[in-house]
C-alpha cells in the first residue's frame, strides 16, 4: 500500500471542495495547478479565478444550494466553474458535452439548474430547450470551439445583418427568421418543417434541417444560418478531428436535408429566390441584388486574411 | 418600405463564409467606418463553397496535415473579444469573471449537503442524478484515493478523461487538486494528443481507460516516437484491461498499471488491482481503505468465497441516493447502508473481487443463467474477431436466446457459420449464440463500457428534439 498523499504534520483536510482548494492554495500558492496547452495556472490563479466565477454568479443571484450545470470539455474554465460553484455552497451538475436535445432538457429540468455554463457554440442547443426548463435563468458561455462543416454538395450558408430596431425583441427576431426558413423549406417540399425556440428548423421526427444562430452587436443583429439541401458526407470531418469510432454517431446531431425530406434536389438559385421572397414578405421589405461596398471590401480582405492566419 | 440587399456568392470558399458576414457587420457598426457617405443597407448573404471545409473557433485545434490530405479547407472564425457579437440570451463567463472579485471565503458547508450531481444513464428510461455530498468527496479523496493511487504534490497528472464523468472528476481533477499536484488538461482526446501531453509535460501519473492504453501503445510504436518514460504510475478503469496490454504497456513505458473499480454512486474508486505482487489477472482487486465490499445473494445474505452474487458496497464514499428519485434510491441503496451495485461477481480466498456480469445483462435460457461475458470471452478467442458483445434476444416463443454482435479484425472476412462453429467447439450447447450480427463498431460510453441497452434496441434517440404541441 502507498503512503498518504501528504505528511501527517500537514494536518487533516477540511470538508468541502472549496475549503480543500483554499487549504491547498495556502500550502502551494505558487505551484502549478493546471497546465493547458501553453498556459500554466498556479494554485493562486486557480483560486482567484474560482472566486471570480463565484462572485460573478452571485451577482446573478446564485447562492447556497443552487444547482449550476456545467457543459464544458476539459478546459481551465471547467475547474474555475466547479470550484466557483463550491465556493458559494452551490451544487455543480457537470454533464456529457455530447448530450443533445432531450438528454439535456431532462437533466436541466430534473436538477432544477438555475444556470448553465457551456461552450459558446452550445448556446443555441441550450436556447432551443430553454423554454422547457422553467428554472433555467442564465446561459453563461465560454470558449471558442465552434465547428461548422461546409460541404459544397450539401450545405448553404446564409447570413443576415440587420438593424435591431426592426425587431427589438430578440425572441421576435428569432421567430421571424425561423418562420422565413420554415416557409422556405415548405415551399421547397418539406411539408413538416417546424421551428423550435431560438435554435433550429427541424423535420423528419426532430432532425435538424437548418441551424440558426442569432448574435447581437451594438445596434445590429447578425444571424448565421446553415441549411442542409442534401445529405452531408460527414466522414471527412472525422479525418480532421479525431472522434473514437464508437461514439461518432453521438458527436453529431441527427441531421436531415431538403432532398431527404422532399425527395427532390434543390438548386441553390431556387433556394435563394424562395428565401428572398419569404423574407421580404415576412419583414415587409424589398430586397435588391447587391455587392460589397468599397469599405466592406477592405473589411472582407482583412477578415479573409485573419481566417487563414492561424 | 425598407430596402435590403441580397449578396449571392455561389462559388466561394470556406474563408468567404467567415469574411462576408464579418465585413458587412463591421461596415455597419456605427462609427467604425467613416469613409462612406451613403448608408449600407440591411443585408442577406447566400453563399456556397466549392470545396469542403471547416470553420473553427479560435480555441479548436485541427490536424492541418490531415485536413490538407483530405482536401478540407480550414478557416478560423474571428477571436471573440469584449466588443464582439454575442449570442442573444447569453452572458459571457469572461464578463461575469471580470465583474467578480478575486477574493472570497468559501461559504460554510455541512458534510451531508450535496456538492455535485452526476447523471448516469440507466438501461431504460431517463438518466439518474447521483447526489454526491461533501462527505463523499472528502472520504474518497482522503481515505480511498491515498490507498490506491500514490498522488503527491510533485506529480503531473494527465487530465484526459472527461471531467463530467466521476472517474475524471474525482480521480483526476479533484484528486490532483487535493494533493497539490498539477493536472494537464487535454480538451480533445486523440491517441496522439494524449501521447503529446505525456511527453511534452513529463506526466508522472496517467489516469485513463483501457482503450487509451491500447491506443497509446499502438501510436507510440507505429510512429516510432520515442516512448516517454516519465510515467511512474498508471490507473485504468471503466472496463477491464487485457493482460497482454498491461504487460506490453508496462514494458514499453517502464511504468506500473493498476486497474481500479468504482461507480458514480461510490464517488469513483472503491477497489484496485495493484500491479505487482498480489495482482490477479481479471480481478478488480481488494477493497480500498475505508470501504466494505461483500457479495450478497438474492435474499441479501452474504455468499461464501467463490460463489457468484451481487457485489455490494458500504462506505462514506457511497452516495446517499439519486436526486429527486426515491424509488430508484430504494431499489439500490439499502437501509443498512449497503449499496447494491448491480454488478455480479465473487470474492476469492485472498479477498480479491472478480466481476462476472451486470445483473440486468444476464441471459436466462431454459432456467439456466448464461453469462454474456463468458460467451464473449470465448468468441473473442477467435483470431479473426476483434471484439464481441452478447445480449439476450427473443425467439418466436418469447424465450431468451443468445445473440452476438461481432466486430471483425481489420482485413478479415468471416461468416456467421464460422462464429457458431467456433462457439460449438468451445462452450456448452445452451450458451451458444443463435444469432450473429457483424458490426463495424460496438456502441460505448465515455469510459469505454459497451452499451448493451443500445444493442438490445431499448434506447430511443434522445438527441432528437421534441416538437412543441
Amino acid at each position: 500500500m502507498f503512503g498518504r498523499a501528504r505528511s501527517e504534520s500537514d494536518g487533516p483536510m477540511p470538508v468541502g471542495l472549496a475549503h480543500t482548494l483554499e487549504e491547498i492554495t495556502r500550502r502551494y500558492r505558487k505551484r502549478e495547478a493546471i497546465r493547458f496547452e501553453s498556459q500554466v495556472i498556479t494554485y493562486r490563479e486557480l483560486e482567484e479565478n474560482a472566486n471570480r466565477v463565484a462572485t460573478g454568479l452571485a451577482t446573478l443571484g446564485i447562492g447556497k444550494g443552487d444547482r449550476v450545470a456545467i457543459m464544458l470539455p476539459n478546459i481551465p474554465e471547467f475547474a474555475y466553474s466547479l470550484f466557483g460553484i463550491q465556493k458559494l455552497g452551490g451544487v455543480a451538475v457537470p454533464f456529457n458535452t455530447m448530450y443533445k436535445g432531450r438528454e439535456i432538457s431532462f437533466i436541466l429540468k430534473d436538477c432544477g439548474a438555475r444556470a448553465i455554463i457551456c461552450l459558446t457554440n452550445f448556446a443555441n442547443l441550450i436556447n432551443e430547450i430553454k423554454e422547457e426548463c422553467p428554472d433555467l435563468e442564465h446561459v453563461i458561455v465560454t470558449g471558442q470551439r465552434t465547428l461548422v462543416f461546409i460541404d459544397p454538395n450539401a450545405t448553404v450558408n446564409v447570413q443576415m445583418v440587420f438593424e435591431k430596431a426592426q425587431l427589438p425583441d430578440p425572441d421576435e427576431a428569432f421567430r421571424a427568421i425561423g418562420a422565413v426558413l420554415v416557409e422556405t423549406f415548405q415551399e421547397l417540399g418539406v411539408k413538416d418543417a417546424w421551428y423550435k425556440h431560438q435554435g433550429a428548423v427541424r423535420a423528419g421526427g426532430g432532425r435538424k434541417l437548418a441551424t440558426i444562430l442569432l448574435s447581437e452587436i451594438e445596434n445590429l443583429y447578425v444571424s448565421n444560418i446553415v441549411a442542409f439541401l442534401k445529405e452531408m458526407d460527414t466522414e471527412p470531418l472525422f479525418k480532421v478531428l479525431y472522434v473514437p469510432p464508437e461514439i461518432k454517431d453521438k458527436a453529431l446531431e441527427p441531421l436531415t436535408s431538403v432532398e431527404q425530406e422532399a425527395g427532390e434536389t434543390v438548386a441553390l438559385e431556387r433556394f435563394r429566390d424562395v428565401l428572398v421572397e419569404k423574407l421580404s414578405r415576412r419583414l415587409d421589405i424589398t430586397i435588391q441584388p447587391g455587392k460589397l461596398t468599397r469599405d466592406e471590401l477592405m473589411a472582407y480582405e482583412k477578415n479573409r486574411a485573419l481566417a487563414h492566419k492561424v | 418600405m425598407a430596402q435590403w440587399r441580397v449578396i449571392y456568392n455561389p462559388e466561394g470558399d470556406t474563408a468567404d463564409v467567415v469574411a462576408y458576414g464579418a465585413a458587412v457587420a463591421e461596415g455597419r457598426i456605427a462609427g467604425k467606418y467613416q469613409l462612406s457617405t451613403t448608408a449600407v443597407p440591411d443585408t442577406v448573404i447566400v453563399q456556397r463553397s466549392t470545396r469542403k471545409g471547416i470553420i473553427t473557433g479560435a480555441d479548436v485545434r485541427v490536424d492541418r496535415e490531415a485536413a490538407r490530405d483530405a482536401q478540407i479547407e480550414v478557416a478560423q472564425a474571428p477571436r471573440q473579444g469584449r466588443n464582439s457579437a454575442r449570442a442573444v440570451g447569453t452572458v459571457p463567463l469572461s464578463e461575469l469573471m471580470a465583474k467578480g472579485s478575486r477574493k472570497l471565503d468559501a461559504a460554510p458547508v455541512e458534510p451531508d449537503e450535496p456538492a455535485v450531481i452526476l447523471y448516469t444513464s440507466g438501461t431504460t428510461g431517463n438518466p439518474k442524478g447521483v447526489t454526491l455530498t461533501n462527505r463523499n468527496f472528502h472520504f474518497q479523496l482522503n481515505t480511498v484515493v491515498p490507498s490506491i493511487i500514490p498522488f503527491t504534490h510533485e506529480d503531473r497528472v494527465t487530465g484526459v478523461l472527461p471531467l463530467y464523468h466521476v472517474y475524471g472528476l474525482a480521480n483526476g481533477l479533484i484528486a490532483s487538486v487535493n494533493s497539490g499536484a498539477c493536472i494537464i488538461l487535454v480538451p480533445q482526446y486523440s491517441p496522439q494528443n494524449l501521447l503529446d501531453a505525456i511527453s511534452d509535460h513529463n506526466a508522472t501519473i496517467n489516469v485513463a481507460i483501457p482503450s487509451m492504453y491500447q491506443h497509446l501503445l499502438t501510436v507510440a510504436r507505429a510512429r516510432k516516437t520515442s516512448i516517454p518514460k516519465s510515467l511512474k504510475f498508471c490507473v485504468s478503469g471503466g472496463a477491464p484491461l487485457s493482460m497482454t496490454v498491461i504487460r506490453e504497456f508496462m514494458g514499453a513505458f517502464e511504468t506500473q498499471i493498476s486497474e481500479g473499480y468504482g461507480l458514480t454512486e461510490t464517488t469513483s474508486s472503491v477497489c484496485c488491482n495493484l500491479a505487482g505482487e498480489g495482482y490477479k489477472e481479471g480481478g478488480i482487486g481488494r477493497a480500498a481503505d475505508g470501504v466494505e465490499m461483500k457479495v450478497f445473494n438474492e435474499e441479501n445474505q452474504e455468499v461464501s468465497t467463490g460463489e457468484v452474487g451481487e457485489i455490494c458496497i458500504r462506505s462514506d464514499t457511497v452516495s446517499p441516493g439519486y436526486w429527486n428519485n426515491e424509488e430508484a434510491t430504494r431499489e439500490s441503496f439499502g437501509e443498512d447502508g449497503w449499496f447494491h451495485t448491480g454488478d455480479l461477481g465473487y470474492v476469492d480466498e485472498d479477498g480479491v473481487f472478480f466481476i462476472t456480469d451486470r445483473k440486468k445483462d444476464l441471459i436466462i435460457r431454459g432456467g439456466f443463467n448464461i453469462s454474456p461475458r463468458e460467451v464473449e470471452e470465448v468468441i473473442m478467442l477467435h483470431p479473426k474477431i476483434q471484439e464481441a458483445a452478447v445480449i439476450a434476444a427473443h425467439d418466436k416463443r418469447g424465450e431468451e436466446i443468445v445473440k452476438a454482435f461481432v466486430v471483425m479484425t481489420e482485413g478479415e472476412v468471416m461468416t456467421e457459420r464460422e462464429v457458431i462453429d467456433h462457439c460449438e467447439a468451445n462452450m456448452a450447447p445452451y450458451k451458444r449464440p443463435k444469432i450473429v450480427e457483424f458490426v463495424d463498431t460496438l456502441p460505448k460510453s465515455a469510459t469505454g463500457k459497451i452499451l448493451r441497452n443500445e444493442l438490445r434496441g431499448e434506447t430511443t434517440d434522445k438527441r432528437l428534439i421534441e416538437r412543441e404541441v
